[in-house]
């Protein structure tokens, strides 16, 4: 109980730093260099990947963007989303919880940056010449390819997009485009052009604390571009869950938003 | 549930505290009137494991002494499978008493905050609300 009382004391204190400076609307550092860079797995096969970052175990968001940090400078936007951007926050303040811009509540996944920014944890394999992220929430997998192949010229348009990655020292840089146009690149925003394109800089900032900058581009949404920062926190002993909306989803939205829920129990449910 | 998983449950809320802001994660609160406990006692009829919401379906004597069915959803599988909950910690016929956030509709349910079992133990199933 002692010992279980210490490690509660300081995964809580982790987390109290982790969610103190998580989540400022900062630039990305670009400044990272290294060696260990060319690391990717894809020229040493399965030896290059003992060179990359123990990524290892699950990682559960601590602080994001709109939750449990500091609220991130607003995003410059162009006059269209602008205004959706300040009727949604005017929405929020005179009636908040309503879910306005989400069709998640139908089972419609969230599309990237957003599904990084699901409540329960993600997860990072290394393979030779790309990594694969597993996000629990609706069970999404993200295949970035570190083996130098370009991103191809005009991808078909999917919810996590196409991506490509490479090494920066021990942080990891993914570029995404094709991203679907009906989803959502920010928290209060709804919608985009098949211009978005999202870079991340992944990279351990604490042995246990995962850190992940992620800058949205889309000169149709944003007028520059807008990063926000979400830190996750590992869990050596977690193992990632089963995660099928399709399960039991009583829940809905319509389209203006408004929620619903089904409570009639069919014959033999 | 034993004792001790009550209690790393309860030492885990802490952590949530600092962690988590309450709420549900895949769908709008506003159909409850979140914040406003209500209790009810009743008998499991049938608890769901299930994503994306775990539901309690209780049966209660109504005032008028009726059989009812209440539904309570909850938090997701992968919210209370870390937090010492499981598919067998609440099982068809168990006497418990829910407290819930009741729907705004007025219909016969809510969200499950915790659970009551007969001997006066609770079972925390939500964020705890740090304001």
């Amino acid at each position: 109980m002692e010992r279980l009382r210490i490690r509660v004391a300081l995964t809580a204190a982790a987390v109290a730093l982790g969610a103190l400076a998580g989540c400022t609307g900062s630039n990305a550092d670009s400044s990272a260099t290294g060696q260990a860079a060319a690391a990717s797995g894809a020229q040493n096969g399965y030896a290059g990947i003992a060179q990359l970052p123990d990524w290892s175990g699950v990682w559960e968001p601590v602080a994001r963007p709109n939750r449990g940090g500091t609220p991130p400078e607003p995003p410059k936007l162009t006059p269209a989303y602008a205004a959706q951007y300040a009727a949604y926050q005017e929405k929020n303040r005179t009636t908040p919880g309503i879910n306005f811009i989400s069709n998640v509540a139908n089972c419609v996944p969230p599309g990237l940056p957003a599904s990084m920014l699901q409540p329960y944890p993600i997860e990072f394999l290394f393979s030779p010449g790309r990594v694969t992220i597993l996000i629990e929430t609706y069970s999404l997998v993200r295949r970035i390819y570190t083996d130098g192949s370009p991103l191809p010229e005009d991808p078909d348009p999917t919810y996590q997009g196409t991506s490509v990655g490479h090494w920066e020292g021990d942080t990891l840089v993914v570029e995404t485009i094709g991203i679907l146009p009906e989803t959502s690149p920010m928290s209060g925003i709804n919608g985009h052009s098949e211009k978005l394109r999202i870079t991340e800089r992944i990279r351990l900032v604490e042995p246990d604390v995962l850190e992940i900058v992620t800058t949205r581009e889309d000169p149709e949404v944003f007028v520059e571009p807008y990063t926000t920062t979400a830190r996750y926190q590992r869990h050596r002993d977690w193992k990632m869950m089963e995660y099928i909306c399709a399960q039991n989803n009583r829940d809905s939205v319509d389209e203006h938003g408004n929620p619903g829920i089904d409570i009639e129990r069919k014959p033999g449910e | 549930m034993n004792v001790q998983m009550l209690m790393r449950a309860a030492l885990v809320c802490l952590v949530t505290v600092l962690a988590s802001a309450p709420g549900a994660a895949h769908h709008s609160t506003a159909m409850f009137e979140w914040g406003k406990e209500m209790t009810l006692e009743g008998t499991v009829d049938k608890y769901e494991w299930t994503q994306p919401h775990t539901f309690i379906w209780l049966n209660v004597t109504g005032k008028n002494g009726k059989a009812e069915q209440w539904a309570f959803e909850g938090m997701s599988p992968s919210w209370l499978g870390r937090r010492g909950w499981n598919s067998r910690t609440l099982k068809q016929g168990d006497a418990l008493k829910v407290v819930y956030y009741p729907l705004r509709d007025g219909r016969k349910g809510g969200f499950y905050v915790r659970v009551i079992l007969p001997d006066g133990r609770k079972i925390e199933a939500m964020p705890q609300r740090s304001s």
